[in-house]
């Protein structure tokens, strides 16, 4: 057993106490099998208040026209995308999670993956509503699609952007719903042998008749990194590709080939942020403290520095290369985002995404509970308002100043994006309620090997180096769900 | 014979087993249970009898009551007997005229669609301004009235005809007064048929006034030259134009035809002949004219007669008693070399003034009598007639109608209680007449105050002439039946006078058998017929007589001054009124195309404003669209400000035309009436006046399609030059001769038969705006009205940009807002407009983007738009960067929301069957009229021939009076658009961007000397 454990300067990735499998199982399902708290009722009502404005919103638009969004002739996006390059780019944290962490052998990430993934399918949900909100006429979308038609030779423009967009958003919509659907099979078939009555019979039917057996594990093992080496690919090629929606056109501020790096760091940067703004509730609010741990949120914090600093650095780059480009439009538009009509939103996209994500270089910062979850909803803010500055301030004062405009949105623009926040809760709490929220499996794989518990057993039987464990110890301070009076003791 | 032999396939067949029989009985098919059937048994069968007839019986009631719902039918109910001149999809021209222009009018199967200038036409040579564009489309006006009223209820005819002349009868034995009140009428069968209904009822007076009054030069010109006439002007005839305060080339007198004269010394051609006219505009508020000309000088009302009075000093050499210096030493100083260049350029030289004052018209004829004009630049005998009312004349009737003298009143194209400027005193006078009779074709503000109205035929439904300018005469010819039960007023006229030709297309046709087709050279039937194909006579052209000014100024000299001081009050702000572009004297403010046609210059639709100088809003702190309320001559109106450079500082302009208060729901308040601002001075109406002004604190936006007014630096935008530079190098500041390396991505295209391409020229365009309403009228761009235009979604596929530029003493001037704000001085302000439209681009962005290939390139050259195919993803909007696509973004043709006039079935009928309508979330644009390039091909088709250059022309260019516009085929080297591309002073916009496109712009030239550079 020693063999199998890691060394204690390692922070342990699951606490607690007298941790078995089956208190893992009993912790994890907890939510799934029992009724749910207040907090979480409270929390679906609003979700879905706003899950409801947001049909009202859409059905209002179907109904009259895109006319009822604040667009014009010179803004033709707005919101609208700025909402979908969004809730994309938030997407992005789960296939990371998911794919490249699982490739990389990162087990920490086996507490967060499922909840990341949830939110990547929902997210992307919510960004593919928007390509069809933002149609003129959405019922025309199948003109999209190339698809055999009757009209001889007509084809979509495989030059256009937009088509790549289809191909990469469906893609990746498709891909990450099996990688998390198959990552299910086994805590769905663990819900199946608790549960009884219909509830057996529906989870029976959704674990797809998982035995459990060696073979089961091994081919499941399999898919799972098959899956991951196809999604690997898509982590960076879908937010490359919503990037070059931009990148290919000509509007000063879009034409740049830094978009696809810029944009995928962007996008991890702010999935991250939704990754921690909704996990350090969840934690809290399903007592799942012991799985889901300091060193959890630490390590997101620190992926959040770095694609945000990664963004700070194109940022400049940007300024840079306007600057040296010696093209008046691009300089103007640069400009503009400081000294032009919204020059507001331009300081809250600088602000927040270069200056405030650098407090996550301190320590104390990053293992702060609170300060870590406003910092995230705060990213994502900033994130926000990048892309609606990338959009907005780029394409209204663009090349002929006669056709210079602004653009206001209309209670139907914020209706629909607060609404796709509320789907997106609507979607993620009903996950909470009926699908572990946690990997067990993946968790149980790692509990005789990096968990406290296994530490403390190193611990007990001696052969540590003192100076590593006193390494250990300081390193559990930060831990809300580790008592440190249990190390003095020894 | 017979063989006996068996075959057998095996030995189980010749064996003939068990097995075998029974398979080989089923090898082909289940046996129909026909025994089981017989038997009773087959109702247990697999499709028993009763089940098939229940299916049955339910499919056929389900399929009759899916029937019974009503599809919606549309009747298309074909010629029973066709027309012998109407082929569907032909479409058919008829000669007509339009305020004396000589028009055609485009029908297609028998209703007028769009006015097209006859290229003929003496005055404008094919140019249609705007109204006449727009004109067509009040035809199917619905809110024209159906039949005639009396007293508010709908009458007949035949009960009009009896009550009218019963009335008649007894108020000419009863000896009191009958006048009749129209505004300018120019047709000699018209006026012919008043002067018989006078002679019928000798104690009629047909009393003439027109709401924007020419009275002062009139009168100047009876006292000058013993001419009571308005000239006719010869700007293509003048080198140096000076115009105090005359906008001619946005509304003065006849714009169309003075944009195609003061063009023709100004445009390519001209230039390629090194000859460029000079051109100085000193005005209060920022006309048309203002912004074209090359030196403006922005004046208070106040000063104008002051200035004339320096520049007749100036140029004659002595002092007139009263002159003194302008407070304004710029203004000054442009005086003394304004009568310099004037004097170099004698005999080819013209001295205009707009002002209504008699007077300062006399002054002005002086100066132009000094500077030998009179037969070269001014021709008084052969006269223009487009206006003869006599301001006094009103005046005269409406206190006949208070001292109660008048027993009959006719209104016959006037409506003087909206445009009188004591309203009250024409609706007080009009209670103490016994009959009035309105032959208005709206129950218009006047109209309503009558016991009948008469409703005229609109001008495409009658029959008619008319003569603009002396010799000249034009014939008007219907191009529809009535569409309401409407008469021409000349028909009702010669009923009530009992005329002994009862029906009018006979007296028109007599009176120019008798009088008029000889002065053409036409005579009998086959006259008559050429006529009504060419249009117009003409007689043989005479040389102007030349005039000399020999009269005693100093009188004039000191009206002048005393004008002036009046005006400058009390160090009172100066109110100017002026006609909008658009809206004119606002006889059209329910047609929508006009409502949202931008104006020129401040670029505002559906309003008129107040136009104050920049410097003063910044005084008071006013910010655009601020109320403030205009006090002067006893009457206020509160309008929303607007920060107009050029505007002169201490002055406020404001346009008439706005404010009808019954003219339809479209025209219906829009803006507030100025006309009650106007004062009668000396017998003439006048349009300045000292005034306070308050702002109330609250602000109401101004509707303008642009909001960014310079160009930011941005010179590969907009390209100009000076005549000087110009005269070194034709090239100058156009880059044409520049060499660049460039290096594309894309393949060419092949264009194997026709590269459409267009030619713009900057300094032949004025900014007049008949482009935007000629393309609205020929590709169904619909109006969205003034709470969409500022959402800044007006719908126009052609626009014209105009940008400012402020002269800080340094090379091109200002141009950046930041730069702009921080200059002291805005006055010295220089327009440039450019018509901007799809450019067609081969390398064209829009193309690339387009997720399903709904915009495409075509063979052609042509960037196509495929409304079928597109699905509203905007993003070529995004990435044009010229911004000329529009998007549809509601479905205005079924939003009750937009019910501007397109929804209603009688206007619908002015449609363009040859273009579709466009359904809400597509995007669409300009498309080079292409449904005009494919009539010109088959013509040239089934004329067995190939296309000329000419065939086919865009409805910009072909209504463009200017002539600015050129379209082609650019694989043809000798089309007219290869050689303006050839030009020197090409350049495409955004030309660094590489995407081709497919319209060359010519640079803008100023003559400027040295001293003003």
């Amino acid at each position: 057993m020693a063999s199998h454990s890691e060394s204690i300067i390692r922070e342990p990735l699951i606490t607690g106490k007298d941790i078995t499998y089956a208190q893992i199982t009993n912790d994890i399902l907890r939510p799934v099998e029992k009724m749910p708290g207040r907090a979480w009722w409270i929390g679906f009502t609003v979700a879905s208040i706003g899950a409801c404005l947001w049909v009202f919103a859409v059905s209002w638009t179907f109904w009259f026209g895109i006319g009822e969004w604040g667009l014009n002739k010179t803004v033709g996006w707005a919101w609208d995308i700025t909402g979908f390059v969004w809730w994309v780019g938030i997407g992005h944290a789960g296939t990371l999670i998911s794919a490249i962490l699982l490739l990389f052998r990162q087990n920490w990430r086996n507490s967060i993956n499922r909840s990341a993934e949830a939110m990547t399918i929902f997210a992307v949900i919510c960004a593919a509503t928007y390509i069809l909100c933002h149609m003129g006429r959405p019922w025309m979308f199948v003109y999209s699609l190339p698809l055999p038609n009757q009209y001889g030779s007509l084809w979509v423009n495989f030059n256009s952007p937009l088509i790549w967009d289809v191909f990469a958003i469906s893609t990746y919509f498709s891909v990450s719903l099996v990688f998390w659907y198959t990552g299910l099979l086994p805590d769905l078939a663990a819900i199946r042998d608790r549960a009884v009555g219909v509830r057996r019979r529906i989870y029976s039917v959704m674990s797809f008749g998982w035995t459990g057996s060696v073979k089961t594990w091994q081919r499941f093992e399999a898919v799972c990194l098959i899956l991951a080496g196809i999604s690997t690919p898509l982590v960076l090629s879908v937010h490359t590709i919503v990037s070059m929606d931009f990148a290919t056109s000509l509007e000063p501020g879009w034409h740049t080939t830094i978009f696809p790096p810029y944009f995928v760091a962007g996008a991890i940067f702010s999935g991250f942020a939704m990754v921690q703004t909704l996990l350090l509730v969840t934690r809290k609010v399903l007592g799942l403290e012991n799985y889901i741990t300091m060193f959890h949120i630490e390590a997101m914090n620190k992926i959040i520095l770095l694609t945000g600093s990664i963004v700070g650095v194109a940022y400049l780059t940007e300024f840079f290369i306007a600057y040296y480009s010696g093209s008046e439009y691009e300089q103007y538009t640069f400009l503009n985002r400081f000294i032009g009509p919204y020059w507001w939103a331009g300081c809250m996209m600088y602000g927040i995404n270069i200056l405030m994500t650098q407090l996550m270089w301190f320590k104390s910062i990053r293992t702060n509970i609170a300060i870590a979850w406003v910092l995230s909803i705060v990213v994502n803010i900033g994130m926000w308002f990048e892309r609606f500055v990338i959009i907005v301030t780029s394409l209204h004062r663009d090349y002929l100043p006669s056709s210079w405009a602004m653009f206001y949105p209309t209670w139907v623009d914020m209706s629909i994006f607060i609404g796709s926040i509320g789907v997106f809760f609507t979607l993620f709490l009903l996950f909470i309620r009926v699908l572990p929220s946690i990997a067990i499996a993946e968790v149980k794989l790692i509990l005789k090997s990096s968990s406290e518990q296994a530490k403390k057993k190193v611990i007990e039987h001696g052969h540590v180096d003192p100076e590593q464990l006193e390494f250990y110890k300081e390193s559990l301070v930060v831990f809300d769900s580790v008592d440190t009076a249990d190390y003095e003791k020894r | 014979m017979d063989s006996n032999k068996k075959y057998w396939k095996g030995l189980e067949e010749l064996n003939k087993t068990p097995e075998f029989v029974e398979k080989n009985k089923h090898e082909f098919a289940e046996p129909i249970p026909i025994e089981d059937v017989l038997t009773g048994g087959g109702l247990a069968g697999a499709t028993p009898r009763r089940d098939f007839l229940k299916a049955l019986g339910f499919g056929v009631g389900a399929v009759t009551l899916a029937a019974c719902q009503k599809v919606p039918v549309h009747k298309s109910i074909p010629y029973l007997i066709k027309p012998e001149e109407i082929t569907p999809g032909i479409a058919n021209y008829y000669t007509s005229t339009y305020e004396g222009h000589a028009i055609l009018v485009k029908t297609r199967e028998g209703r007028p669609i769009k006015i097209e200038g006859n290229p003929n036409d003496l005055l404008s040579k094919g140019g249609v301004s705007a109204q006449a564009q727009a004109s067509v489309l009040d035809l199917y006006d619905s809110n024209r009235l159906k039949s005639p009223v009396r007293d508010n209820t709908e009458y007949g005819w035949s009960q009009t005809d009896n009550f009218v002349k019963k009335e008649l009868t007894a108020i000419k034995a009863g000896g009191k007064k009958i006048r009749i009140v129209s505004s300018t009428i120019s047709s000699p069968s018209t006026l012919a048929v008043i002067a018989d209904f006078i002679a019928q009822y000798p104690n009629t007076k047909h009393v003439v006034y027109d709401a924007v009054s020419y009275t002062g030069i009139i009168q100047a010109n009876q006292n000058s030259f013993g001419k009571a006439v308005l000239p006719h002007y010869r700007f293509d005839k003048a080198d140096v134009i000076v115009s105090f305060g005359a906008d001619f080339l946005g509304t003065w007198i006849s714009p169309a035809e003075f944009i195609r004269q003061y063009v023709q010394n100004r445009n390519n051609k001209s230039l390629e002949a090194k000859k460029m006219s000079r051109h100085i505009q000193f005005e209060t508020g920022m006309s048309v004219t203002g912004t074209n000309a090359d030196v403006r000088m922005p004046i208070k009302p106040s000063e104008e007669g002051i200035a004339l009075v320096n520049l007749y000093n100036a140029i004659s050499g002595t002092t007139l008693p009263g002159s003194k210096k302008l407070n304004n030493s710029n203004a000054d100083k442009a005086i003394t070399i304004v009568a310099k260049e004037l004097l170099a350029a004698k005999g080819k030289a013209l001295v205009v003034a707009g002002s209504n004052d008699v007077a300062t018209q006399i002054l002005v004829n002086s100066i132009n009598s000094l500077l030998g004009s009179y037969g070269t630049t001014i021709d008084l005998d052969g006269a223009s007639r487009q206006y003869a009312g006599n301001d006094a004349g009103l005046v005269e009737v409406i206190s006949e109608m208070n001292r109660g003298e008048v027993d009959a009143v006719f209104f016959l194209n006037a409506n003087p209680v909206y445009d009188y400027y004591k309203s009250k005193d024409v609706a007080d006078g009009l209670k103490k007449v016994r009959l009035k009779i309105s032959f208005a074709t709206y129950a218009d503000e006047t109209a309503s105050l009558c016991n009948i109205i008469a409703p005229n035929h609109y001008y495409l439904e009658s029959w008619g002439d008319d003569n603009a300018i002396e010799g000249y005469y034009t014939i008007q010819q219907p191009a529809i039946n009535p569409v309401y039960d409407t008469r021409q007023a000349e028909q009702s006229l010669l009923l009530w006078s009992d005329n002994p030709v009862k029906e009018y297309y006979t007296y028109v046709r007599n009176n120019w058998d008798k009088n008029l087709m000889a002065k053409g050279g036409l005579s009998g039937q086959k006259g008559w017929e050429t006529l009504l194909q060419t249009g117009f006579v003409k007689e043989a052209e005479k040389p102007a007589g030349t005039y000399t000014f020999s009269h005693d100024l100093n009188a004039v000299a000191q009206t002048i001054i005393d004008h002036s001081n009046q005006i400058a009050e009390g160090n009172k702000m100066e109110l100017q009124l002026y006609q909008s572009v658009a809206m004119r004297d606002g006889k059209r403010a329910n047609n929508p195309w006009l409502q949202e046609l931008p104006d020129p210059v401040s670029k505002v639709t559906w309003d008129n404003f107040a136009a104050l100088a920049p410097a003063d809003m910044k005084k008071w702190g006013y910010v655009d669209g601020d109320l403030v309320t205009i006090d002067a001559n006893g009457y206020s109106v509160t309008l929303p400000a607007l920060s107009q450079p050029g505007q002169t500082q201490g002055t406020v302009s404001v346009a008439v035309g706005y404010g009808r208060t019954s003219a339809g729901p479209v025209g219906l308040n829009v803006g507030k009436n100025a006309f009650p601002f106007y004062s009668l001075r000396n017998g003439t109406f006048q349009a300045s006046a000292p005034a306070t002004l308050k702002a109330t604190g609250d602000n109401s936006p101004l509707a303008q399609t642009q909001t960014h007014h310079s160009i930011e630096g941005r010179n590969s935008i907009i390209k100009e030059t000076t005549f000087k530079e110009y005269l070194k190098n034709p090239a100058s500041n156009s880059g044409k001769d520049e060499e660049h390396k460039t290096y594309s991505l894309w393949d060419e295209y092949d264009h194997p038969a026709y590269n459409w391409v267009m030619a713009i020229d900057l300094n032949a365009c004025t900014g007049c705006g008949a482009c935007v309403v000629a393309c609205s009228a020929e590709n169904n761009v619909v109006v969205v009205g003034k709470a969409e235009v500022m959402r800044r979604r007006e719908m126009h596929w052609i626009r014209i940009d105009r940008y400012y530029s402020f002269n800080d003493n340094g090379e091109g001037g200002t141009t950046r807002e930041k730069e702009i704000a921080k200059l002291e001085d805005l006055d010295n302000v220089r327009v440039v407009y450019q018509p901007m439209l799809c450019q067609h681009c081969d390398h064209a962005p829009c193309e690339t983007v387009c997720p399903v290939l709904a915009t495409v390139h075509s063979s052609e050259g042509l960037n196509h738009m495929a409304y079928n195919r597109c699905i509203g993803t905007r993003y070529c909007a995004n990435n044009c960067p010229y911004k000329v696509r529009r998007f549809n973004w509601f479905n205005y043709w079924n939003d009750s929301r937009f019910d501007n006039y397109l929804q209603n079935e009688h206007t619908q009928l002015v449609l363009n069957p040859d273009v579709v309508t466009r359904f809400r979330g597509v995007m669409e644009k300009c498309s080079m009229c292409i449904q005009r390039i494919q009539a010109g091909k088959l013509k040239a088709k089934i004329e067995k021939r190939p296309l000329k250059d000419g065939d086919v022309k865009v409805a910009c260019q072909q209504t463009c009076p200017a002539n600015a516009i050129v379209f082609g085929n650019a694989n043809d080297p000798n089309s007219e658009v290869s050689k303006a591309l050839k030009s020197e002073r090409t350049y495409y916009v955004l030309e660094e961007l590489d995407v081709k496109p497919g319209i060359g712009y010519q640079t803008k030239v100023r003559n400027i000397s040295e001293i003003e550079a």
